[in-house]
């Protein structure tokens, strides 16, 4: 049986019908066509799905669409307004933070929630912000260099 | 994931009823990041799933002095690491619940989910352990309180029958001074499961001791504990402890580790968790 949900998706109210056996994931990249997060290991181990619901940074393939009722979500493509790019994104284009950009989405999305919640991280708390974001080929040192950078100019570009 | 019913009720009453109505077909959906996954994978098909966020009087942190400390099944890991309360009465169980996964999984992941799922390295199983903790469980029948070591019963198995359900996680108060530390050991330092995790507080000339990871259930080590009550910790006691640890485990080989290591690294742990409980350098 499908359920009736109804939340705010990068800013905007939406109803839906969905099945109650969708991740979150799945209906975000199928049935919303936000493909930035992507599914990586399936088993929150990856990060690669990381989007913030309620501001706070949760692995959409660990929770079902049915959950979403009522919450607000943020993907990376609510970040930006179209014409310019949140200054973490920024900051990533800086540093050169992003190679295949598979990791890039969720790493920005961690990024996101911890400036939210400690906009003055030392390098252990971006470390301890993104340990559950993997990624396979930059390294880390320069995704934690632009997370360090953006929080020292206050969130400015 | 096959499909299944979804259930949000928003009483324990009404949960009750439908986990005694469906029984094996009927699973509990809390934080879900071990749920889910087994799912996924097609280990766990329920017919119907049973949300118990929605259910005001599980979502709550109280502490008094009294009472102690009591924690609703549907708080999650991050929340208890933010609670002012807990961070300064029970910095141990925050260090535990922050060893959990990662940030995105502590903030799905709940304490009791953590335990109901009863994993042998669950990591906030040694710290309850040696905070002697209680089970708040409702059913059928009315409630019951469990001590926390005998709510395990096996590989990723529980007390819990038919139509019952894990409310909250009491840590009683301690009324001398005390100390405690938890120590995780992993294949990395974050977001890996405990290969070995060692419990200890201090109370007195009491030191209580429990081991994560080394044996079907988190266990106390109370053969260890007896040796060393009321003396004086030594270089020499330090290692009859270590020894007499390895007695009281039954560990095995496996993705994380062989026997052999862990047998090695209980001993070592066991001795650094009681040094630095002691305050004493960690050796």
């Amino acid at each position: 049986m499908k359920h009736k949900i109804r939340f705010t998706i990068n800013g905007e109210v939406k109803e839906m019908e969905v099945q109650p056996n969708k991740t979150l994931l799945k209906m975000l990249r199928e049935d919303l066509d936000l493909i930035g997060a992507k599914e990586g290991c399936g088993a929150g181990e990856c990060g690669a799905c990381t989007v913030l619901v309620d501001n706070e940074p949760v692995n959409s393939c660990l929770m079902l669409a049915v959950e979403a009722d009522g919450k607000e979500i943020l993907t990376i493509e609510g970040l930006s307004d179209d014409i310019n790019l949140d200054s973490i994104q920024e900051s990533f284009l800086k540093h050169n933070a992003i190679q295949c950009g598979y990791c890039t989405p969720g790493m920005v999305m961690s990024a996101k929630a911890l400036l939210n919640r400690n906009p003055h991280p030392t390098e252990e708390d971006v470390k301890e912000a993104l340990a559950g974001n993997l990624c396979r080929c930059t390294g880390y040192q320069r995704i934690i260099n632009a997370v360090l950078d953006v929080a020292k100019k206050g969130g400015k570009k | 994931m096959k499909e299944f019913e979804y259930l949000k009720p928003d009483s324990i009453k009404e949960t009750i009823s439908i986990l005694s109505q469906f029984g094996e077909k009927a699973q509990i959906l809390n934080g879900g990041t071990d749920l889910i996954v087994d799912m996924r994978d097609k280990i766990i098909q329920p017919e119907y799933l049973v949300d118990i966020k929605a259910i005001p009087q599980l979502n709550r942190i109280t502490y008094n002095k009294q009472d102690g400390l009591n924690i609703g099944a549907t708080v999650t890991l991050n929340e208890i690491s933010n609670s002012k309360v807990v961070q300064t009465n029970y910095p141990i169980l925050v260090k535990a619940c922050k060893t959990v996964g990662s940030y995105q999984v502590r903030n799905r992941a709940t304490l009791v989910g953590n335990i109901c799922n009863a994993s042998p390295a669950a990591d906030t199983a040694p710290p309850l352990l040696v905070l002697e903790a209680k089970v708040n469980i409702i059913g059928p029948t009315g409630e019951k309180i469990v001590p926390i070591n005998q709510f395990f019963t096996g590989v990723k198995k529980n007390i819990l029958k038919k139509g019952e359900i894990v409310t909250s996680i009491t840590i009683p108060p301690i009324k001398d001074k005390w100390t405690g530390v938890y120590l995780k050991q992993g294949r990395k330092k974050e977001v890996d499961l405990a290969t070995v995790g060692v419990a200890v507080v201090c109370i007195r000339d009491e030191v209580r001791i429990a081991l994560g990871a080394v044996a079907p259930v988190p266990v106390r080590a109370f053969k260890t504990e007896e040796l060393l009550k009321g003396k004086t910790i030594d270089e020499s006691l330090l290692e009859k402890a270590g020894k007499s640890a390895l007695t009281e485990i039954s560990p095995i080989s496996d993705v994380r580790s062989s026997q052999e290591y862990r047998e090695e690294i209980i001993k070592v742990l066991v001795r650094r968790a009681i040094l630095q409980a002691k305050g004493g350098h960690i050796l």
